[in-house]
């Protein structure tokens, strides 16, 4: 896992017994899950008593580390194995990484990583929830005096996007042919799909 | 034959067998060793018909048969062509075991046989990981909204999606590692708002943060790579290097720049699309490897001279220098930086604030150009004027001016040489470094090959063991031709003998029936022939009973290594349990 030359410095700072105790260490670490998770905006988040002894560029400093740091973790998902041996080569003591990793992955914290801050940005195609079909049967037209065809028209179910405000349902018709094309399309993905996983 | 055995215990080895220290040949291989080398070995050969054989001998007599019939009956089928039965693993001779163990350690894979495996490189993790990543999901059955529960939401698309927006923070410490002023320190300290409060968006927090990061891992990873490769040819330490690209680039958006405004000038149009044209232009040029080779020394002073040129142009332009090179600083931070998120209202400042200096710039161009024509204008009329005065003596000021002219020349042929005496050593130096640049880096091609030591003795022994067999194929012809040579002499005396004897034979019969000595000398000569010819063949006689002598001794030997009187014995001591047993289950 890399890691920027700053976010290495401010968590060697972090690491640092002489810049963090132990109390001050763990006050830290809670002020920083907060700053990002819970109150963004908050300015006032880094003004806990225990933090306003040290110097205010290394705190600075540090919870920018932190909270860059606990990002990329959550983002790439690294399991605790690569968590402890990127924060022992920047000489955390094995107590500390152990208070590190615990805070990370309490269920407080998961969630919102999870939900909140990364699996909700970005774009996504609407996901498909259900499908409605019906059956019509077209007898002329006004071009065509006889026309004697049966009709698919489809609507594809999407999920409401509750940022875009509107349902993004697909609606559609098509022939039987076209109808079995794109179903046969559909198996050969999903066949393909499962080739992919098992290699 | 040492060789054969440490490859195959070698081999053996990595199969898995626990072949101990102090065996080092296959003579010194006990039957459980063996059996145990064996049935590893069928093991990863095929693993189905492994599975069924133990890995040891087990004490019953009736069993140890069975599982020698077993083993000697997997090996025949897998295409062990040689002779196999129960004995050759209970009462093992030496030379079967070798020839047996040489089959399956040659049948062995050749995956297995190898010990480091470099071919799970990162793009076979990569695919791995991907596969298990799309299984997992495959796996996981589909819900309905209202049904999903929020442990599920990293699979599922959650409830609301922001747009991935990245702004740019301001950060404590300074990137370039030059050291704040003490009023920046002062802000940091004091007034700075902390990072996750600088926007106001949640998801636009985590997003600049992200992008924060990125930008600094890349920037830091093409700055490695640059300096991998160019900065470490060009051998300057990297804040030269960096110096020297600082000034390189700001030169090229000079010209740009100003050829840019001359043209714009001509054209008489100014717009927005021109500066952002200029900037396309060079960004295009911007990996343009032609700028970092070694300019000669004439290139070099040419750019001085221009550079000379344009800072006194630009002195003449007094302030607006100041803002130029402010916009070309920021232009350049822009070009060096992996900038993702800039604006493009910001970039339209730019380029309005770049229109005005342009026509502000384009005036004083115009009025530095009068200038310039004026001074020129001057310089001719000087020129004329004192061509005028010396027209009364023209002669002597003719041939004064042939001198002249002479003795420059003069000295612009000794420069040449001079240049010359330069050139010639520099091109020695360079050619003497690229010399050791191909040599360095052959030497680091050498050390990263994989460090297999077994493998390049075992070739030097296979060669040193070719080149002996190629001195002794020839020495044995030199034999053989020797011996024809000693055959044919052999022939050619017998059969001159022969004729010999028979000549002699008949004169003296003939004078035989005469005379009584000759007669007695007959007599003689038949006994030296007779006692010749025993003679002859006793010595034949010596050398064929010498040669039976070697083959029975190289026999004797064979069959020493056989044991096969500790072989016997041992069947013996079986036998007897095994009779043991049977009367007691009659």
């Amino acid at each position: 896992m890399e890691s920027s030359e700053s976010v290495q410095r401010g968590l060697k700072l972090l690491a640092d017994p002489c810049v963090f105790e132990p109390r001050s260490f763990s006050v830290m670490l809670d002020v920083c899950f907060r700053s990002v998770l819970v109150a963004p905006g908050d300015a006032s988040v880094l003004d806990h008593p225990e933090l306003k002894n040290l110097d205010q560029i290394l705190v600075k400093q540090s919870h920018t580390a932190v909270v860059t740091f606990v990002l990329e973790c959550v983002k790439l998902n690294t399991d605790k194995s690569t968590l402890s041996s990127c924060l022992e080569e920047l000489s955390f003591s094995a107590e500390r990484i152990e208070i590190f990793h615990n805070k990370l992955v309490s269920p407080v914290h998961a969630l919102f990583c999870n939900i909140i801050c990364l699996f909700s940005l970005g774009r996504r195609l609407p996901e498909i929830n259900d499908v409605s079909w019906r059956l019509q049967y077209q007898i002329k037209s006004a071009q065509v005096d006889k026309v004697d065809e049966p009709f698919y028209l489809i609507t594809l179910n999407t999920e409401v996007n509750k940022e875009a405000e509107s349902s993004e349902d697909v609606n559609f018709s098509c022939t039987v042919e076209q109808l079995q094309d794109l179903v046969g399309k559909l198996k050969d993905a999903a066949k393909s799909l499962e080739r992919a996983g098992q290699m | 034959m040492e060789e054969v055995d440490k490859i195959l215990i070698h081999a053996l080895k990595q199969v898995g067998t626990d072949v101990p220290e102090e065996v080092d040949s296959v003579k010194l291989f006990s039957s459980e060793l063996v059996v145990e080398a064996v049935v590893s070995c069928l093991r990863v050969i095929d693993p189905g018909l492994g599975q069924g054989l133990p890995t040891s001998l087990p004490p019953g007599m009736s069993a140890r048969f069975r599982v020698g019939m077993s083993l000697a009956q997997a090996c025949q089928d897998i295409g062990y062509k040689g002779e196999l039965g129960y004995q050759t693993f209970l009462y093992s001779s030496e030379p079967e075991i070798r020839s047996l163990l040489m089959f399956l350690v040659e049948k062995l894979p050749r995956g297995s046989a190898e010990s480091s495996d470099q071919s799970t490189g990162k793009s076979m993790l990569l695919h791995k990981g991907i596969a298990a990543a799309m299984k997992a999901e495959l796996a996981v059955p589909w819900l309905p909204l209202n049904c999903r529960l929020h442990r599920d939401a990293p699979t599922h698309a959650p409830d609301v999606l922001y747009h991935f927006h990245a702004q740019p923070l301001s950060l404590v410490h300074s990137p370039a590692g030059t050291q704040p002023c003490k009023e920046e320190r002062e802000y940091h300290r004091d007034l700075l708002p902390p990072v996750t409060c600088q926007i106001s968006h949640q998801p636009g927090v985590v997003s600049s943060l992200l992008e924060q990061h990125t930008a600094e891992c890349s920037a830091a990873q093409e700055w490695n790579h640059e300096w991998n490769n160019q900065g470490l040819l060009s051998r300057l330490t990297p804040h030269e290097y960096r110096l020297r690209k600082r000034c390189r680039l700001r030169q090229r958006i000079e010209e740009q720049l100003r050829s840019a405004a001359q043209s714009s000038s001509d054209t008489g149009s100014h717009s927005a699309s021109d500066l952002s044209d200029l900037l396309q232009t060079f960004k295009g040029h911007s990996s343009n490897a032609h700028m970092l080779t070694k300019g000669s020394h004439f290139n070099h002073t040419q750019k001085f001279t221009f550079t000379q040129v344009c800072s006194t142009v630009m002195q003449v332009w007094g302030g607006g220098v100041e803002n130029l090179m402010n916009l070309m600083n920021l232009m350049n931070l822009m070009n060096l930086f992996y900038a993702s998120s800039v604006h493009m209202y910001f970039f339209d400042m730019l380029c309005t604030d770049g229109i005005l200096l342009l026509s502000f710039h384009k005036v004083l161009n115009d009025i530095n150009k009068r200038d310039r024509e004026n001074e020129m204008k001057r310089d001719q009329i000087q020129v004329k004027k004192k061509t005028m005065d010396l027209l009364p003596h023209a002669e002597e000021n003719l041939h004064k001016i042939q001198a002249l002219v002479e003795t420059s020349a003069k000295r612009v042929l000794s420069l040449a040489a001079q240049w010359e005496k330069h050139r010639a050593p520099l091109i020695e130096e360079n050619r003497r470094l690229k010399e050791i640049c191909r040599i360095q880096d052959v030497s680091t091609e050498l050390e990263s090959l994989p460090q297999d030591v077994s493998r390049s003795a075992y070739t030097q022994r296979i060669l040193e063991i070719v080149s002996n067999i190629k001195k002794q194929k020839e020495e044995i012809f030199k034999i053989l031709s020797d011996t024809k040579e000693l055959q044919k002499e052999i022939n050619n005396l017998t059969g001159k003998l022969d004729r010999t004897f028979a000549v002699t034979d008949e004169l003296i019969f003939k004078d035989a029936k005469r005379d009584e000595s000759v007669r007695k000398s007959y007599k003689h000569l038949a006994a030296l022939h007779e006692n010749c010819n025993q003679l002859i063949q006793t010595i034949e006689d010596t050398g064929s009973i010498l040669r039976e002598i070697r083959d029975l001794e190289e026999q004797i030997e064979s069959e020493n290594g056989n044991k096969t009187v500790a072989n016997l014995e041992r069947i013996l001591e079986d036998y007897k349990a095994s009779n043991l047993f049977s009367p007691m289950m009659g």
